[in-house]
Order: structure tokens, then sequence, then C-alpha cells
């Protein structure tokens, strides 16, 4: 008897509805934290890798000015 | 100022380590892609040596671009930013070293082994598993460098450069061990765990985030660095990157099944697979956007600096690359793409422009700062990106035009119903010349990486090394708010490990919902009463396919499609495969697939393929492998290889392997001499090539109506 049985696992559909559920439900939260949060934290966070604390090399340009 | 502020050194010799390793590995592994693709219309470039013949040194391009050339970037990216955006030298300079040289030494036990043949042909976990136990302690130590790093910043915040790097770390943890259980057999040599269906599913879930999460997801994080630092303004909008951070790792981890679609994977998963691919689209873009976005106003910066066209190039691939994948995820899309040389185009895309360009741009901007200088000669830079980006075309364009010629041709029938192109090779000719420009391309690449070297080389002569920043900032303490009470957002980006145990949720969530299916299946799967335990001269034989990585260019799975059941016989069943360890049913066809070999030549044909592919078949492009006509087979170690499958589930009887096995080796082995006979060609039964046709014979033949030649029979059926 040669039959693909994958296809028959009972009632194993449910798992792709769920599986968009989560996500779903996971996405809004996301979308809902990042659109509540202050315009001074964006700033702040924003601007994080361009102050690291040391004395930038004076000559250290790439390009010519 | 604040009274209260401490000076510190950020560690700049880790940084140059991990840079230089970077541009070696790099050159050679690309270099090593070049001779495999050499080999692809010139099979003789394998000088007949088993070493560098394509099957062995396709795995060690892979493994090398990837962890060695890919890997080194983002360990030298990591190193630099992570001190700066923390505010904090490295955790422990004990282990930042064991990371390095254990990272180099990792990478130089594949650069032997993968030639040798030692090999698990899981793409990208070939590594057998002594190298596997070596990369989870290398790993370990760079996670513990990293938090530890992050428990003593100064900084309040972490950046979503840092959520980039901390979703790296423990995703790749997670997924390196769950695909790397493997039964050892030898001191270098192993069987997986699982077995066909199974097997596949955890290699592609793997496969897959591999992608994902050491190809794409480090390298976001150097993105939102570097490209900040180098225009210098902040991020177009972080907003949107808070959203492809979560988006991101969330859905990428769900994507996995799209590399199998129309196997004898449930259509279920492959259809979660499909639309959870659609929807990467969405977070990728909004993050290549907002890459791009940061340059708004700026880009008069781009025409004169090398590094922000490097930089452009890389995100502009990174979405090609993003809005390609899920195309090809679609299942229509992929009956035709998949097994072609499109697959290959589009890894490129990735490769050569998304991690390639994004590398040179990393290393472009960081020599100058290092040596405190300026770049030697930007005129050379400007070649370098003119050279490698015409590369990148020459080699992307022509693989692509390979790839849907293959898939059309593969698919073709006559008025009459019959395939158009019956015979494979009739395809594979097709695309010789577009594999000689691939060739070009990847030339040019490499002529622009080497300028690159030199020019990076001078850079260094011409500054002065400075192998510690020093730098100032307040301790952490000094910024605790004066209420006690802490907020959500403070304590999912203030905290690491809550962030940390929130990003492995994230992660969790999408695997764990594929496998529990996994288990399932593993309870469901019916034994077909005809499939039985591959012979132990078949077991020798199967080894020995491993070991020459014929699944580079062989597929063993027939898609239910007609042009496939035409070509190759009934499609592919899970039940088949139970006592696959490992899977081979592969991903490339640069050959037919073998998955009904079994019984469609004689063994004489076999014989004379093997030492001469183009003495059987006029014009085939694979390579001679002559040396298993005179290697004598390992018969010594059989006893440990039956054990060990025995072990991971395969039903030989107890003691079968303490004389039986040897007895029934030596029967079935003197059946193919003799097979042989009849075809005019005299061989001795103990060498490799006997035990690698009566595998071929076998294959398919399970359920298939007519006989091998050399019926597979032995004391345990």
């Amino acid at each position: 008897m040669i039959q693909n049985i994958l296809c028959r696992i009972q009632g194993v559909g449910i798992y792709g509805v769920i599986s968009i559920g989560i996500f779903f439900a996971f996405f809004a939260g996301v979308l809902v934290w990042a659109g509540t949060r202050k315009k001074s934290y964006l700033k702040t966070m924003g601007n994080l890798p361009l102050d690291d604390g040391s004395q930038p090399a004076p000559s250290s340009k790439n390009h010519p000015a | 100022m604040n009274t209260n502020v401490e000076t510190f050194k950020y560690d700049n010799r880790i940084v140059r380590a991990f840079a230089m390793a970077t541009i070696v590995w790099g050159v050679v592994g690309m270099s090593v892609g070049l001779l495999a693709a050499v080999q692809l219309f010139f099979p003789d470039a394998n000088l007949n040596l088993p070493f560098i013949t394509f099957g062995r040194i396709r795995p060690l391009h892979t493994n090398a671009v990837i962890f060695a050339f890919v890997g080194n970037g983002m360990f030298t990216g990591i190193y630099y930013s992570l001190q700066r955006l923390c505010k904090a030298r490295m955790f422990s300079d004990f282990l930042s070293w064991f990371n390095f040289w254990g990272w180099q030494l990792i990478i130089v036990s594949a650069a032997l082994t993968l030639p040798l043949g030692f090999t698990t042909s899981k793409e990208y976990a070939e590594l057998e598993w002594p190298i596997d136990i070596a990369i989870t302690v290398v790993w370990v130590a760079f996670a513990v460098n990293l938090f530890g790093t992050l428990v003593k910043r100064r900084e309040q915040h972490m950046y979503v450069a840092i959520w980039f790097y901390i979703a790296t770390v423990v995703t790749i943890a997670v997924l390196h061990i769950v695909n790397s259980m493997e039964m050892p057999w030898s001191a270098l040599k192993s069987y997986s765990m699982y077995a066909g269906v199974q097997d596949a599913l955890v290699q592609w879930w793997y496969g897959h985030n591999a992608v994902a999460f050491f190809l794409t997801t480090p390298y976001l994080g150097l993105m939102y660095y570097f490209l900040p630092k180098a225009a210098n303004r902040p991020v177009f909008s972080y907003r949107l990157s808070i959203i492809h951070f979560w988006a991101l790792i969330f859905l990428y981890i769900w994507a996995g099944p799209h590399h199998l679609l129309y196997t004898a994977l449930p259509d279920w998963a492959q259809s979660l697979g499909m639309l959870f691919s659609l929807m990467l689209i969405a977070p990728s873009w909004g993050g290549m956007l907002n890459g791009l976005l940061t340059l708004r106003g700026a880009w008069d910066k781009v025409r004169q600096d090398p590094m922000l066209k490097f930089m452009v190039v890389a995100v502009t691939a990174y979405g090609m690359a993003t809005l390609e994948g899920p195309a090809l995820s679609i299942k229509s899309v992929n009956s035709l793409s998949h097994y072609t040389d499109w697959t290959i185009a589009h890894a490129h895309t990735g490769a050569l422009g998304w991690n390639g360009f994004l590398t040179f741009s990393m290393l472009y901007w960081l020599f100058p700062q290092l040596y405190r200088t300026k770049l030697w000669s930007v005129k050379l830079a400007n070649y370098h990106f003119w050279i490698s980006l015409l590369g990148m075309m020459f080699y992307i364009v022509p693989i692509y035009v390979a790839g849907v010629t293959e898939g059309l041709m593969w698919k073709q029938f006559t008025k009459d119903g019959f395939l158009q192109y019956p015979n494979f090779l009739e395809t594979i000719v097709q695309v010789v010349p577009m594999f000689r420009l691939r060739a070009l391309g990847g030339t040019l690449y490499i002529l622009g990486t080497l300028l690159m070297a030199y020019n990076l080389y001078r850079t260094a002569k011409s500054g002065q090394f400075e192998p510690e920043t020093v730098a100032q900032a307040a301790p952490l303490a000094s910024h605790a708010p004066a209420s006690g009470k802490i907020k959500f957002h403070r304590l999912l980006e203030g905290k690491p490990l809550f962030f940390t145990v929130l990003s492995i949720v994230a992660i969790l969530v999408g695997g764990i919902v594929e496998i529990i299916p996994m288990y399932l299946i593993k309870e469901n799967v019916p034994t077909i009463a005809s499939v039985k335990p591959y012979t132990p001269l078949e077991v020798m034989g199967r080894d020995i396919y491993i070991r020459e990585g014929c699944l580079g260019c062989h597929s063993q799975m027939i898609r239910p499609f007609r042009s496939e059941t035409e070509r190759y016989g009934e499609y592919s069943k899970s039940g088949e495969y139970v006592y696959d360890h490992p899977f081979l049913w592969a991903s490339e066809r640069k050959g037919p697939d073998l998955a009904r070999e079994g019984g469609r030549y004689p063994d004489g044909w076999h014989f004379n393929h093997m030492d001469d592919p183009r003495s059987t078949s006029p014009g085939s492009i694979m390579p001679r492998y002559s040396w298993l006509l005179t290697q004598p087979l390992d018969t010594n170690s059989l006893p440990a290889r039956l054990k060990a499958l025995r072990k991971v589930g395969v039903p030989y009887p107890d003691g079968y392997e303490n004389g039986p096995a040897q007895k029934d080796l030596a029967a079935q082995a003197s059946r193919v001499v003799q097979n042989l006979k009849q075809g005019a060609v005299t061989a001795e039964s103990d060498r490799e090539i006997i035990a690698l046709i009566a595998y071929l014979q076998r294959l398919g033949t399970d359920i298939k109506p007519a006989p091998a030649p050399a019926p597979a029979t032995s004391t345990f059926e």
C-alpha cells in the first residue's frame, strides 16, 4: 500500500489558522508599541551610533572634504 | 560634564584581527567558488584529484564564504560597534581572542575535512560532529562576551543594532544544536539522528534560518550602525527600525518549508511556508527603505565616498534579494525555479551584493579609523566598486538566464505529449555558455576584492595603528530614573535578559508550530512494506555518494509533475525515505534526478560512466571518478556504521554487524562483479566502485515494479 499519508493527519489544518492568528496579534502589538514611542525617545535612540564617547580621528575621512 | 565620568579604552586589536581574517578568507572562499564554477564547463579542471572535485569543494566554497568571510566580517563589525554602542570595552579580552582563534581553527578544520570528504551532506551544516561541538563552544564564548558587555555597559539604551546581534546569537545557537543532532560512528563521521522527511524539515528550518540569522540579521545590525556613522546622520526612522526588527525575526523562522515545495512535506506546511515568506517582503523592504532614506539630502556624499557607494548597492541588493525570495516561494514560481540555477542566482544576489558589498563598505570605513589616517586611494576604491559591480552583473544575469532556460526545457512537451528534451544532457549543454560567463563575472569580483586588499594594506602602511581608543562616559547607575517605576519599554530595551527571552519566544513560536507536526508525522508515517533498510554494501556505497558530494548536482526527490514522472518515473513518497540518515533530496540538478536510478542502466554502464562520464554521455559536465575504480572499500568500519544506524532507528538485528553483514556484503559484491563481467568489464569485488554501483542500483527500486539487475538480499530481510 503506497500512499502519501502525511496529508491525512487529522485536524492539521488548524496549525495554519493558529499561525496566522499568532502573527497578526504579535504584529499588531509591535505596531502599537512602536507607534506610541515619544519623539524624544526616538531621537535619543537614533543618535546613539553618532556619539561613542571618543574623540574622532581628525583626518580619517574617506572622501575629500 | 558629569563629575562621575569614567575613562576607558575600546579594544581595536580584536577588530583588526577579525578584519584581516575577513579579507584573507574572503579571497580564499571566492577563489574556491571560481574553481568550482570553472569545473562546470571544464570538468577536467579537477586535475583528476578527488580533493578539488566539484562535489567536495562546493560545500567548501559555501562554508568558506558564509562562515569564514561573512562570519569574520560579522565579528569585525560587532566587536567594533558593540563596544561603542555600550560605551564599554568588551567584557573579556580572553573571550574575544578565544572567539577569534577558535573561529579560525574551525575554518581551518573545515578547509581540511571537506576536501577529504568528511561531510554530513546537510547544506551549510556539512561540518562533522567534532567541529560541530567546537562551533558550539566558540559560539557560547561569543555569547558570554556579548552579554557580559551588555551587563557592564555605560549606555542606558540598547540601540537597534544590538537587538539584531542578540537575535543572531540566540537563534544560531538554537538552530545549530537542533540540526546537528547526529550519531558518530568514527572520529570524523556520523549519521543524522533524523531520517527522511523529518531530516529534510529540520535541515531546511536550519538552512533557511542560517541565511536569515547568519547572513541577514547581524548584517542588518551592521547597516544600522555603519550607515548612520558614514553618513553622519541618524537612521531615517527609528520607529520603522523597531517594526523592522520584530516583524523580521518573528516571520523569518516560519519560512523554511519554502525550500521543500512539492516534496513529500505536508501540503499545509508548504502553504504556511509560502505565506510567511510572502509576508516577509514587508519588514525587509521597510528595512531597505529605512537604510536608503537615511541618505536623503546626502546623496552628494554617495558620489564622493566609495564606502557609501558600496553601502547603497548592498542595501539595494538586500531589497532585490528579499523581493525575489518571496517570489520564489510562490508554489507556481517554485515549480519552475526549484533545482535550477535560478536559486544560485538568487543566493548570489544576496552573497555578492548584500554581504559582499556591505563588508567592503565597512572595511573601507574601518581601516582609516583604526589607523588614524585616510584611505590610501579613493580612486582605487572606485575601481574596485565598478569592477565588482560589473562582476556581480556578469555572474548573476547569465545564471538567471541559465536557470529559467533549464526550468522551461525540463517542462517542455511536444504537441504529441512527449518530453521535448527527454535526455537531461540536452538541457545542460544548452546553458554551458552561461556557466562560462558566470566564471568571468566571478573573476572580476575577485579582482575587485584583491584591489581592496591592496588599498587597505597601503592605508595601514600610511597610518599608525591605534590598538586602543580612549573614551569617556558616565557609569550606568548615574542614568537610573528617580522614581522606582520601570516602564515596559525601558524593561524591554534596557534589560538584556528580558529582551533576549522575548526574542527567543518570538523565534521559537514559528519553530514549535512547525516542528510539532513533524513529530506527528513521525507517529504517522506508515512503513511501506516493501521499503527495507540498505544492505551493508549499499550502506558503504551511500557513504561514498555522500563523501563525493554527488548531491551537489543530483537530487533524489521526484516532484509530482508530469514533466518529472515522465522523465524519472513514479513521484517520490515520504515512506521511501524512512531509513535515509541523512536525507539526500538535494536542492540542485546539474545532472538528472537519481531517485529511481536503480535498474535504469546495467552495472557496466555505471562502471564506465564513473571512470569517464563522457564515454557514455558525450558532452556531460560530470567529473571523472576514476579513483573509485582503484580505491579499496573500507569494510573494517562496517560494524561501526551499522551499529550507529541501528542506534538512530534502522532495524538491523542485534549482532548482524558481527559476521552476517560482512558475508552479505561479500555476496552482493560478487554478484555486482558477475554483472560487470556480462558487460565485458573486469573489476575486483573489494573496490569502492562496486559499493557505489550497488547503492545506485538500489535507488527507488523498493516500490519500482521492475527488479534491479543486482537484487538486494540479505539475511535480515
